[in-house]
């Protein structure tokens, strides 16, 4: 059967068309990503990489909610000159946790994956208030709001620890009877501040990967 | 016929372009006259402005230092821009003499020449603007300028080329995607170059 | 409404779908426009979380792909679907649904990413309640539109209806895939995937996002609305068998070319940026074909707004698909990654392709559909120049803004040290933002005097009612 009279068949036939395309577009899919998805490496975490705390994940979800990552990426390529602005190039091994993962495709701002303690906690509340008081020419936007709303109101931490865990991350019964508790009295900026703090300290120069 | 008359109508197109081009359409110019006569120094305008801009105060791209380059490489660099330009010329042209058939247009070689050469003139004597090498300032003035050019592209093809308007807008918009796309091809390679150790030191 | 003849196309869905398409495309257009605005100007947030850019940014890209790309995209496949297939819309009351529900789902979608309900994954922002009401609309939108080629008057199913077929499975399979996540409460959920493999996935979903529902999807626009407008069958037949699956097959594979340098694997890469190189074939083959098209039977062609906007569309196509696989390059993409020119490119298409043939296709479709004529040609015209210069001047300006910050954010000196500052390189972006602030007004005003026009244009009428045509027995299904 040649070519056309084959695809005289498919064209004639609504139901023989859905499964062609169906089948000629998995294909590149399956091959690409199920490979990824049992690549071990790639889920594996590097030895100073841990679980976000409690605060650190309420941070993380503030971070996603203001969407931080449109204008900041979370990935250092390995190239000198970025290497030298912003520290050691990411490692796969440090995402592990990272549900979704944050790595941006624009750097309107500086990259933040190393930004964990190169700066105050001040420095970043002071920042995150109001930017263009710490950094004249910033064109970022400025978020009062963070320092008036409660950590604890920004969901239920104790159900979300509960579905990472069910989806393999490392908690404890502890960790989860005790995440209501360590969000008390803090606010979210607090919270934000603590997730920066801890980015990029999965990975230090000497670890092997 | 001669390229005599075509002095005057690269300065009447200024002012009159579409009696221009309709004195253009009754004209039968040969391609080299008016290649090595007129586009020519029109295509050396904008190297030569770059030259003398960048090398009394070196390029801004943008952040506070200027990009200053030794003169040799500045040399250099605007023999390769000229080139590209009369590269870029010379193709649109053949082009389009190519597309002609398709489109049923004039296929005198030189009439390809001349259009391309009107239509880009507006840009060449835009390109005075090279003298103060700030990239916004320049974008600020040649866009508008490669606007007014299109424009005198969709009006020029169907005039100079004897062809029916309807053919005309197709036959433009088909040298306006050839056009983006030999733009684009410029910029990826020269940041391929760029990014392989050509030019000035980038940490890759 | 009245009663609806088995033997009439059902146009009204149509000409409702085109209606929200244009509002949409002038809200999020001016969500673009208003965060371009803020970057140059932080201050106009005025400290309102929900003017933030972080979300209106995703406001502005999900009203755009869902609320005018998809709604147009729907209009067009139920206009198509009906005069490929000789026969009136299968299960019309489940066409409005999906009319009706899908402008529910963009304005509430909308509404939550506004109030901070965000996946953070790009153009898959919506969090899951909304990813299953997506869902479920989409399989109606397929029922009725693979219920009205079933029941089809005509043997061949028509190259249009390829594209569109292929938007409603391969989008169905990349939204469920990418969404699966772990609800913790309504608004927030974890995904599945975690770190670099939720990333292969996102880009997966991400590029074929572009490639079956901005390409593929307009594609079908093409395939119908051009060879309707010359009055002459495709170019060449073989030429759009061979393109449309080689499309389908290698578009799958060049999601990896968004991720060039992280944390993946070098093979994927790799893999993503040959097979990024090689989907230029396909592109080009069917850019080549519609602009063969039109160029062979010009005597049949009027100089209408319509055509001259579909035309330029094909142009802009080919910039597109010409640059995406450029910048994939591992050596371009090394200094365009994470600029603006991404943005700029992402703009090539949106404006250039995507836009504008949906506005030349409305300018067709809509005098056709309650049969009087335009109410200004003048204005279309104003418009069409609006709408090239508006893109023209963002794609020059993000090229000009995404070199310097690449270039300058890779710059080093004699001795290897930086030679600029983050914050200088970000100072000076300023000059470009304005430029593209210019870019979108202009393009914005542009749409909005084609709003007026078509609005003018149906004021007062009602949908023209056209009758199946009959069929030639040799045609008609067994």
């Amino acid at each position: 059967m040649s070519g056309l009279s084959l695809h005289k068949k498919i064209e004639e036939n609504a139901g023989l068309l859905i499964f062609g395309i169906l089948f000629v577009s998995a294909i590149g899919g399956l091959v690409q990503i199920l490979p990824i998805l049992n690549q071990d490496s790639l889920s594996t975490a590097t030895e100073n990489t841990r679980v976000y705390s409690a605060v650190e994940l309420t941070g993380r979800d503030i971070y996603i909610r203001e969407g931080c990552s449109v204008c900041h990426s979370q990935q250092v390529r390995p190239l000198i000159a970025e290497v030298e602005r912003y520290g050691a190039y990411s490692r796969a091994g440090e995402f592990v946790y990272d549900r979704p993962f944050l790595w941006g495709s624009k750097r309107t701002g500086p990259d933040l994956h190393r930004v964990g303690g190169k700066f105050s906690d001040d420095w970043h509340r002071i920042h995150l208030i109001d930017p263009r008081s710490v950094v004249e020419a910033s064109i970022m936007p400025a978020y009062p709001w963070l320092a008036d709303r409660d950590a604890s109101d920004t969901g239920n931490i104790s159900a979300k620890l509960s579905a990472l865990r069910i989806l393999g991350h490392p908690y404890s019964d502890e960790d989860i009877d005790n995440a209501d508790a360590d969000l008390q009295g803090i606010k979210e900026i607090d919270a934000l501040i603590a997730y920066l703090q801890m980015l990029g300290t999965g990975y230090s120069e000497g670890d092997s990967s | 016929m001669g390229t005599e008359i075509y002095s005057h109508l690269l300065i009447r197109s200024l002012y009159q372009p579409i009696d221009a081009f309709q004195e253009l359409a009754k004209v039968e110019p040969s391609p080299m006259g008016v290649l090595f006569r007129y586009t020519i120094w029109l295509l050396l305008l904008p190297p030569i402005f770059s030259l003398i801009g960048a090398a009394n105060f070196g390029w801004r791209l943008g952040a506070d230092e200027p990009l200053l380059l030794p003169t040799n490489s500045l040399v250099l660099i605007s023999i390769g821009y000229f080139l590209a330009l009369v590269f870029g010329l010379i193709t649109t042209a053949i082009i389009s003499s190519w597309m002609a058939a398709t489109y049923g247009a004039s296929a005198n070689f030189g009439k390809h020449v001349a259009l391309i050469t009107i239509v880009g003139e507006p840009l060449a004597i835009a390109s005075v603007i090279h003298l103060f090498p700030d990239v916004f300032v320049n974008l600020l003035v040649l866009i508008p300028t490669m606007m007014w050019s299109m424009y005198l592209l969709y009006k020029g093809v169907p005039i100079v080329l004897d062809t029916p308007p309807e053919r005309g807008m197709l036959m433009a918009s088909s040298l306006v995607g050839w056009l983006l796309v030999a733009a684009v091809s410029l910029l990826g390679l020269s940041m391929a170059l760029w990014t392989l150790g050509v030019g000035p030191l980038l940490g890759v | 409404m009245e009663a609806v003849t088995n033997n009439v196309y059902h146009d009204k869905v149509v000409i409702r779908l085109i209606q929200f398409s244009i509002v949409w495309a002038l809200a999020a257009m001016g969500a673009g426009v208003y965060i371009s605005a803020e970057l140059i100007w932080p201050g106009i947030d005025f400290g309102q979380f929900w003017l933030s850019f972080g979300r209106l940014r995703p406001l502005h890209t999900n009203g755009i792909i869902f609320g005018f790309g998809v709604s147009a995209l729907m209009a067009t496949a139920f206009y198509s679907v009906q005069r490929t297939s000789h026969v009136p819309l299968f299960a019309p009351k489940l066409a409005w649904f999906c009319c009706y529900a899908w402008q529910l789902l963009v304005l509430t979608g909308g509404l939550s990413l506004l109030a901070g309900w965000n996946t953070s994954k790009e153009y898959a922002e919506l969090e899951w309640p909304f990813d299953i009401v997506i869902a479920v609309i989409w399989v109606c939108f397929g029922v009725v539109f693979f219920g009205t080629i079933a029941t089809r008057k005509i043997k061949p199913i028509y190259i249009s209806n390829w594209f569109y077929g292929a938007l409603i499975i391969v989008i169905a399979m990349l939204h469920i895939v990418n969404n699966l996540a772990i609800p913790v409460s309504i608004g927030k959920s974890y995904s599945l995937y975690a770190g670099a493999q939720d990333a292969v996935v996102q880009w997966w979903y991400g590029h074929n996002a572009v490639g079956f529902l901005l390409t593929g999807g307009f594609l079908g626009m093409m395939y119908y609305f051009l060879p309707k407008h010359a009055e002459r069958p495709i170019w060449s037949y073989r030429l759009s068998v061979v393109a449309f699956w080689a499309f389908t097959y290698s578009y799958i594979w060049a999601g990896p070319h968004h991720l060039h340098y992280n944390s993946i694997p070098e093979w994927v890469q790799s893999l993503g940026m040959v097979m990024s190189i090689v989907l230029l074939a396909p592109s080009w083959a069917t850019l080549i074909n519609g602009v063969m098209t039109v160029s062979t039977a010009w005597e049949k062609l009027r100089t209408d707004p319509a055509l001259k906007f579909i035309v330029l569309s094909l142009a802009f196509y080919g910039l597109a698909t010409f640059e995406g696989p450029m910048m994939s390059l591992r050596s371009v993409n090394v200094v365009s990654h994470f600029t603006d020119w991404t943005i700029g490119h992402v703009h090539s298409g949106a404006l250039g392709w995507n836009a504008m043939i949906t506005y030349g296709t409305f300018y067709f479709m809509v005098p056709r559909l309650v049969g009087r004529e335009l109410h200004s040609v003048r204005l279309a015209n104003i418009h069409f120049w609006l709408a090239l210069a508006g893109t023209m001047l963002y794609i020059v300006s993000m090229w000009a803004a995404g070199v310097s910050q690449g270039l300058l954010w890779l710059s080093v000196d004699n001795i290897g040290e930086l030679s600029f500052s983050f914050k200088d390189i970000m100072a000076s972006m300023a000059p470009y933002y304005g430029l593209r602030l210019v870019a979108g007004l202009i393009f914005l005003s542009g749409t909005a005097l084609m709003a007026f026009n078509l609005f003018m244009t149906l004021k007062g009428q009602h949908a023209t009612r056209v009758s199946v045509p009959a069929v030639d027995p040799a045609y008609g299904v067994s």
